[in-house]
């Protein structure tokens, strides 16, 4: 009961604010001349691609490149959209406010994850309308963007969970975003070095965001890269419901 | 038969940035009671509404709410606490009525409930005009009136007030120590921090303060003529001249 009235009041507070409206209709727009541009170069090649026998279709040239550049914007995003959730509120004071209410900080986290995740999901619905119109004209492979729009979703779950963390680590929104957006990128690519030394297959492998998305984009739903995203989430928003409770000791 | 007080605080502490802002603070509240709690700036009132709202944990000692442990069990503030804090803090995006509503269904209301409970409390704090109006763009005075009906919209059982007339105009201040004694009447206790002796001497029955993080103290409040006794108490304790 609570969870739900803080998850509505955040969602409120996302529907009203500028910013979710501005960083929405700018994202929306750069990713439908994106989608535009991929649809016209798909459309061109199509004779080319008529005379390869197992050539990719729609869905690999136009539907998962449109997720994977909304997945790339999602790494600015999401920082931009989680930093104000609990950094903000402790600055501006209604963070106490809210813990004087009685909601233990697990509500408090969960309330506000799952009104970002809201959010995210209609940003994401938004995008996804354009290869479904065309798909549903067209010959599109189904599951596989299914796994891919699976995967889109999973690492913004994980993008919003880790905002939350880091939201919940710091009283200043600005650094909040920063280390969101570091962290993200730093799970992102975690094995960059022991790939640039030509190692692969090891524990940095397995640890990288990169690895686990990969899969899903072209069209493998495995358990380990599912369980990977469901230990990132629960790891990150265990994290920011700790620093939450240790308000109440540290102030 | 003995009553238990609403509020029972005994022994409570606090240490803030390295030193010690709240030392072994005993009291008790009953139901009805108003209790003004004054100091001078930085002798730790704020820290001990705070501790008192459940937005702090004490280091050390007890506050039993209603009988029940509040700092094991800081969810008691839910229906029986209601706090406004110094600076009247809002989300500036969304409206008063939101506010309202929020805080109600926060308490764990039910919608309608909530609506009731909103109307209620607008009309009673005058805040008709102001309910579709962005809490960003109130005054300080109507800013610091909408923190107080958010901190009374569940209708609590113990009420804390800090710096309740800041940025409010002598009509106002004398409408919320009107509000104030009507909800004693009512059965709540109210505890208020100010700076003004002449609101305490208005409103409170009891009156304690705090120096340098100790309750130097706390007795029945006097209604002589300008609560030059009260007065005299105060600057006593401020200035270190009683012991």
């Amino acid at each position: 009961m609570s969870t739900s009235a803080v998850m509505r009041l955040e969602w409120r507070r996302l529907w009203v604010r500028p910013l979710a409206w501005a960083l929405a209709a700018l994202t929306i727009a750069w990713l439908a001349w994106t989608f535009v541009l991929g649809l016209g170069q798909f459309l061109g090649e199509q004779v080319k691609l008529a005379a390869v026998a197992d050539a990719p279709g729609f869905t690999d040239l136009v539907a998962i490149p449109l997720l994977a550049e909304l997945a790339r914007l999602a790494f600015l995003v999401v920082p931009l959209m989680t930093m104000t959730q609990l950094a903000g509120e402790r600055r501006a004071g209604t963070l106490a406010l809210l813990a004087s209410t009685g909601l233990a900080p697990w509500r408090i986290v969960i309330g506000k994850y799952v009104a970002v995740l809201a959010w995210l999901a209609l940003w994401l619905l938004a995008a996804l309308a354009m290869p479904l119109v065309v798909g549903v004209e067209s010959t599109a492979d189904w599951g596989k963007l299914a796994a891919a729009t699976l995967g889109t979703a999973l690492l913004l779950a994980t993008l919003a969970a880790i905002g939350m963390a880091c939201s919940a680590a710091t009283g200043f929104p600005a650094i909040a975003a920063a280390l969101a957006l570091i962290v993200s990128l730093a799970l992102w690519s975690v094995d960059r070095g022991a790939r640039a030394a030509g190692v692969s297959g090891g524990f940095l492998d397995w640890l990288s965001m990169a690895t686990h998305l990969q899969n899903l984009m072209r069209g493998l739903v495995v358990s380990t890269d599912l369980v990977w995203f469901a230990l990132a989430i629960g790891l990150s928003l265990t994290l920011a419901v700790r620093r939450l409770g240790a308000d109440r000791e540290r102030q | 038969m003995t009553t238990v007080p609403l509020l029972n605080v005994a022994g409570m502490s606090r240490r803030r940035s390295g030193r010690i802002a709240v030392e072994a603070v005993s009291f008790f509240l009953n139901r009805g009671e108003v209790l003004g709690l004054l100091g001078v700036n930085g002798a730790g009132k704020s820290t001990t509404l705070s501790m008192l709202a459940g937005a702090l944990r004490p280091d050390a000692g007890t506050i039993k709410l209603d009988g029940g442990d509040f700092v094991a069990r800081p969810g008691l503030a839910r229906r029986l606490l209601g706090w406004l804090p110094e600076s009247a803090p809002v989300w500036p995006e969304l409206t008063v009525d939101e506010h309202l509503l929020a805080f109600s269904r926060l308490r764990g209301a039910s919608a309608a409930d909530a609506r009731r409970a909103t109307d209620g409390i607008v009309g009673r704090l005058d805040l008709g005009d102001l309910r579709r109006r962005l809490a960003g763009v109130l005054s300080q005075g109507q800013r610091q009136r909408l923190g107080l009906a958010c901190a009374l919209v569940h209708d609590p059982a113990l009420i804390i007030l800090d710096e309740p007339a800041n940025a409010l105009d002598p009509v106002q201040v004398g409408e919320l120590r009107r509000l104030i004694r009507e909800r004693a009447a009512a059965g709540a206790a109210v505890i208020l921090s100010t700076h003004v002796l002449a609101e305490v001497v208005a409103v409170c029955d009891r009156v304690a303060i705090l120096h340098e993080g100790r309750l130097r103290h706390d007795a029945p409040c006097r209604h002589d003529a300008g609560g030059e006794s009260l007065e005299a108490t105060f600057f006593a304790i401020a200035t270190g001249a009683s012991a």
